[in-house]
């Protein structure tokens, strides 16, 4: 635990507090994302004629946004948002309405895009970390057991969000949602008993859910093509060819992977969606299982910091803060990755730092940005 | 836990606890992460690779045009010509939405004149791969495929493509020994193995079986390399196909056109004639066969009834197979290799030989036939006679060869018999199998017959073999049997080639050829540019016979006679009549007839020859299944094909005819 011993700088200057890991690393994982969004797409936008590097280009411009965000954030003492908590959870309320309404776009069978000219917003991208910050600190509020009411108000801060994204419906961040709540509980001091209940009332939930029609046809393929993964019940559904391409890809990639720009799957465009949810397969397949390796080291050397910050942590608020971010990052990380090889089912959740996209580019920064905060301002 | 902590920071030991808990989750989510990929990518590494590969790398088959099949002096007799057909795309098919595709069945009935319901049918090839488009029509009519190609919009998924199939320019001719093509089939496929593919064409029977390998070529490759959607991004190799190369046939298409026409109207003039039970000759069937003695070769070869092997080139219907196979019309037999009779008189050949050369007769042995044989120390069935009962007087083997006295004959299978402590039991049986009968002859062609040759423990065996022994339940060989057996009646069979084969082995001095139907195989040039010869196919020889003169100058001399009258105080050679007019004296005719009881059916009729007699080099046999008399039915197809050889009658002469080559 030396690294977090800073000695001979100044504890009350939070400038010099700052840890490098939790501020490069995400940095690195970006610009390593652009790299593979640039190989996954040249060929497809050379095909049609357009730019090789036209979501590169957007890529790097999310990168380097979502880094500024997260500098700018850093300005602000991080008990500031702990205070406007509930006006930052409220404000994102409003988008994620919005979107629900006429005016929010659809893509791929749910309802989650707020086209705003230029810009557009995936709402439920800011929602984690809004509803992560209202979540720690309503818990963190309570002293000492966490009483049964205290959970279900809390539960409640959760779950208007969760059920407006399933309204969408967006299962995929919906869930991480539910990750993080489950998370948070459990570093706040639930009970075993009430956690063993919130967890069976959870798989009730998710399977009525399933059952209610709300859910889309693609998404039962998923599931489906998860549960009888090779045989012939998932065999001929989009799902299935995709995973199947996915893993051809990720395998074909070996110990040492066919080289950048090298991948025969990646080349010639076989893993649908691979520059946003199946990210990884490029990864895999041009720089093998040391390079897919490496990049794991990258994301558990990220973890193993936020998880250092938590524990190192001068109040409860920012323990269960950074146990979000933690939660957030580590099953985002676990259901990308874990869906790309055929061990999670596919739900639509990016990568975190590398999936092309700028909203969660931005949310995985702002992220960071509140455990670096926590970090730089713990003994002050 | 040593970290560096804030003074009264919110430390309490619980949520520090919890958080080693989620630690430990994370930890064994990471090491999940971690095998899993290990599995993926090292432990299957090799197999995802070849996935891969697959994915990427799509190879398409363009077929070979097989080689021609020319007759010995070039003449096509087999060629390739295109074939337009209609095939789906499955592949692009099943991405069709569900309405989009019925409409394009209807409306691909409607072009190709087909129920939907046959269109779907055919789609449904489970022999192709899934990236092989499905024939759905052959042999459109161009008119059709062009209009398939302008209205492409309206037809997604359907191909045209121009294939070769095989073309017969002089129809029917030599359809037996041609053979005809088909799809290969999945227990070919499988016995084959590669190069050959679902969909390939392959030899069914005649030269088109037997000489698959030359005539194959080397189908062409095509590898692509293809994305997600199998959309052709590049070519990586083509290989364009080989045609396979040219066989000469030894077959001369003249006369083989001369031998099938000449069978064709002997048997029709049969069919005129009366048999002993009053009721017309059926002459339903006949083959001929022509070979050079010398060269060891097949000339011609003829079976009726034919086929039209064009008609099997779009495939044919079952009805239409059945109908082609049915007994008694079997089309597809080719007697002359596949027909086994009762040889008849033709056999005497066989005895007379075996009689000399064994010296149970002196050369100049002479009887006095009477028209009837009585078998000594006989209980049943001991007296034999002549047909009609015909008295020749005085008679050695040549005179009893060229009026073909039966009673001759029978005196020396009797005393065969008598003599088995001195001869031993199969004389005749040995000099038969010499001559080849009673086993292929070898010549390359599909489903050639044994035929059958009896011997006295073969008999035996038969009798007591579970299989045989309802047709055979008498199992001793009496002196009856071998009385039989010496004029050609009994159980003997034996085919139309085998036939002439030993009557070739006889006149060329005792050479025995695996007889050849083909000379040589030829790659076949440009333009004006000379085949060059890939490799040329030798004579055969099964075995050489010693034949000494005195053994075969009483038999030669026999089967000159019988083109001749007047050779017995009483009697013509038994074609003497026939070859009336041919100019003998400038092209000498030797042969032997031979009329086989064939009960329950009527005679058959059968003639073997060979000219020019004094150094015979074609010898010609004709065999009409009840034909009956040899002198009436088969003895003229063989007069009309030495006509054409020699070129004396019937048009102008061919080929110089010389001694030997």
């Amino acid at each position: 635990m030396g690294a977090l011993r800073r000695v001979g700088r100044d504890p009350a200057n939070p400038w010099q507090q700052i840890d490098p890991f939790l501020l490069l690393i995400p940095v690195l994982i970006g610009l390593i994302g652009v790299v593979m969004v640039y190989s996954a797409t040249r060929n497809g936008l050379q095909i049609d004629g357009g730019d090789p590097y036209f979501y590169a280009k957007r890529q790097l411009v999310y990168v380097v946004l979502g880094a500024g965000i997260m500098a700018v954030s850093l300005l602000v003492d991080y008990r500031a948002y702990r205070d406007h908590a509930v006006l930052i959870y409220l404000g994102v309320l409003v988008p994620m309405l919005v979107v629900l309404s006429p005016l929010g776009s659809k893509v791929n069978g749910a309802q989650s895009w707020l086209v705003l000219g230029p810009v557009q917003l995936q709402p439920a991208e800011l929602a984690k970390v809004a509803m992560l910050l209202a979540l720690a600190a309503w818990f963190g509020a309570a002293q000492g057991a966490l009483t049964t009411e205290h959970l279900f108000r809390g539960l409640l801060v959760a779950g208007l969000p969760i059920g407006l994204i399933l309204l969408q419906p967006d299962l995929g961040s919906s869930l991480v949602l539910v990750a993080i709540v489950l998370g948070v509980v459990v570093v706040a001091g639930i009970k075993p008993r009430l956690l063993l209940a919130l967890a069976m009332t959870a798989v009730l939930l998710a399977v009525g859910i399933f059952q209610s029609g709300r859910v889309a046809d693609y998404q039962r393929d998923r599931l489906s093509v998860f549960l009888h993964a090779d045989t012939e019940t998932g065999g001929r559904s989009d799902a299935a060819f995709q995973l199947a391409e996915s893993k051809t890809a990720i395998g074909a990639g070996g110990l040492a992977g066919a080289g950048l720009f090298n991948g025969s799957q990646t080349k010639l465009r076989f893993v649908p969606e691979q520059q946003t949810d199946f990210i990884f397969t490029v990864v895999g397949e041009e720089f093998g299982f040391i390079g897919s390796a490496l990049l794991l080291i990258l994301y558990g050397l990220l973890v193993w910091r936020i998880w250092l910050v938590a524990q190192g942590s001068r109040d409860m608020f920012s323990t269960l803060l950074c146990a979000g971010v933690l939660v957030m990052l580590v099953f985002q990380v676990f259901e990308n990755m874990g869906m790309t090889m055929g061990i999670m089912p596919i739900t639509g959740i990016p990568l975190p730092f590398m999936s092309y996209g700028g909203s969660a580019m931005v949310t995985m920064f702002l992220a960071v940005g509140l455990v670096l905060n926590v970090h730089m301002r713990r003994f002050i | 836990m040593s970290v560096a902590r804030p003074s009264g920071a919110a430390g309490q030991a619980g949520p520090q606890l919890r958080l080693n808990v989620i630690g430990i989750v994370v930890i064994s989510l990471f090491v999940a992460l971690t095998t899993r990929l290990w599995y993926l990518q090292v432990m299957a590494g090799s197999e995802y690779k070849l996935a891969a590969n697959e994915n990427q790398v799509r190879t398409i088959y363009e077929p070979a045009p097989r080689g021609r099949i020319l007759d010995r002096d070039g003449q096509v007799l087999v060629d390739n010509r295109i074939s337009y057909v209609v095939a789906i795309d499955r592949t692009k098919f099943n991405d069709l939405e569900p309405g989009r595709a019925k409409k394009l069945t209807e409306d691909l009935g409607v072009l190709l004149g087909l129920p939907v319901d046959e269109v779907v049918k055919r789609m449904d090839n489970k022999r192709l791969g899934p990236f092989t488009p499905v024939p759905i029509a052959e042999d459109v009519n161009e008119d059709l495929l062009v209009e398939i190609r302008e209205r492409q919009q309206e037809f997604p998924s359907v191909v045209t493509r121009r294939v070769a199939v095989r073309f017969y320019p002089r129809g029917r001719l030599a359809s037996h020994v041609l053979g005809y093509v088909g799809e290969i089939n999945s227990d070919e496929l499988k016995k084959r193995g590669d190069p050959y593919r679902a969909g390939d064409l392959i030899g069914r029977s005649g030269v088109e079986s037997t000489y698959e390998a030359d005539l194959r070529g080397l189908a062409g490759e095509r590898q692509i390399e293809v994305d997600r959607r199998g959309r052709p991004v590049r070519v990586i190799k083509h290989r364009p196909p080989k045609q396979g190369n040219d066989l000469v046939l030894s077959i001369d298409a003249d006369v083989q056109q001369v031998a099938e026409e000449a069978l064709g109207t002997s048997m029709a003039t049969a069919r005129h004639v009366r048999f002993d039970d009053g009721k017309w000759l059926k002459a339903n069937a006949g083959s001929v066969v022509v070979l050079d003695a010398q060269e060891g070769s097949v000339v011609a070869m003829a079976s009726l009834p034919d086929y039209d092997p064009g008609a099997l080139v779009d495939g044919i219907s079952t009805e239409e197979y059945a109908a082609l196979n049915q007994p008694g019309d079997a089309a597809f037999l080719n007697r002359a290799i596949q027909g086994e009779y009762a040889p008849g008189s033709t056999w005497k050949l066989v005895t007379g030989l075996a009689a000399l050369r064994t010296g149970l007769i002196p050369p100049n042995y002479t009887i006095n036939d009477t028209g009837t044989y009585q078998i000594k120390n006989c209980k049943e069935g001991c007296v034999k006679r002549n047909a009609g009962a015909h008295p020749y007087g005085s008679v050695d083997m040549r005179r009893a060869l060229a009026v073909s006295s039966d009673v001759f004959f029978y005196s020396l299978g009797d005393a065969f018999w008598a003599r088995r402590g001195e001869f031993g039991k199969n004389p005749m049986q040995d000099m038969a199998a010499e001559l080849g009968f009673g086993s292929t002859t070898g010549v390359q062609l599909t489903h050639e017959r044994d035929g059958r040759v009896l011997t006295p423990d073969g008999l035996k065996e038969l009798s007591t073999n579970e299989k045989t022994a309802k047709l055979f339940p008498f199992g001793d060989w009496y002196v009856g049997h071998n009385v039989n057996f010496a004029i050609g009646q009994g159980e003997t069979t034996v085919t139309p080639m085998q036939l002439a084969n030993a009557y070739a082995t006889f006149v060329n001095g005792g050479t025995r050829y695996q007889p050849n139907i083909a000379l040589r195989v030829d790659r076949q040039a440009g333009e004006g540019e000379t085949p060059t010869v890939v490799r040329t196919i030798s004579p055969r020889i099964a075995r050489t016979l010693a034949l000494a003169p005195e053994v075969r100058g009483p038999v030669l001399a026999g089967l000159r006679d019988v083109t001749r009258f007047a050779v017995t105080a009483t009697g013509d050679g038994t074609v003497a009549g026939v070859f009336d007019g041919f100019p003998l004296a400038q092209y000498p005719i030797l042969g032997k007839t031979g009329t086989a009881q064939a009960t329950p059916k009527q005679d058959t009729a059968l003639f073997v020859a060979a000219a020019p007699a004094d150094a015979p080099r074609y010898v010609v046999s004709v065999v009409v299944e009840q034909g009956g008399f040899g002198s009436v039915a088969a003895a003229p197809v063989a007069r009309k094909i030495f006509g054409f050889l020699s070129g004396l009658e019937n048009g102008a002469p061919v080929q110089p005819v010389t001694g030997s080559e």
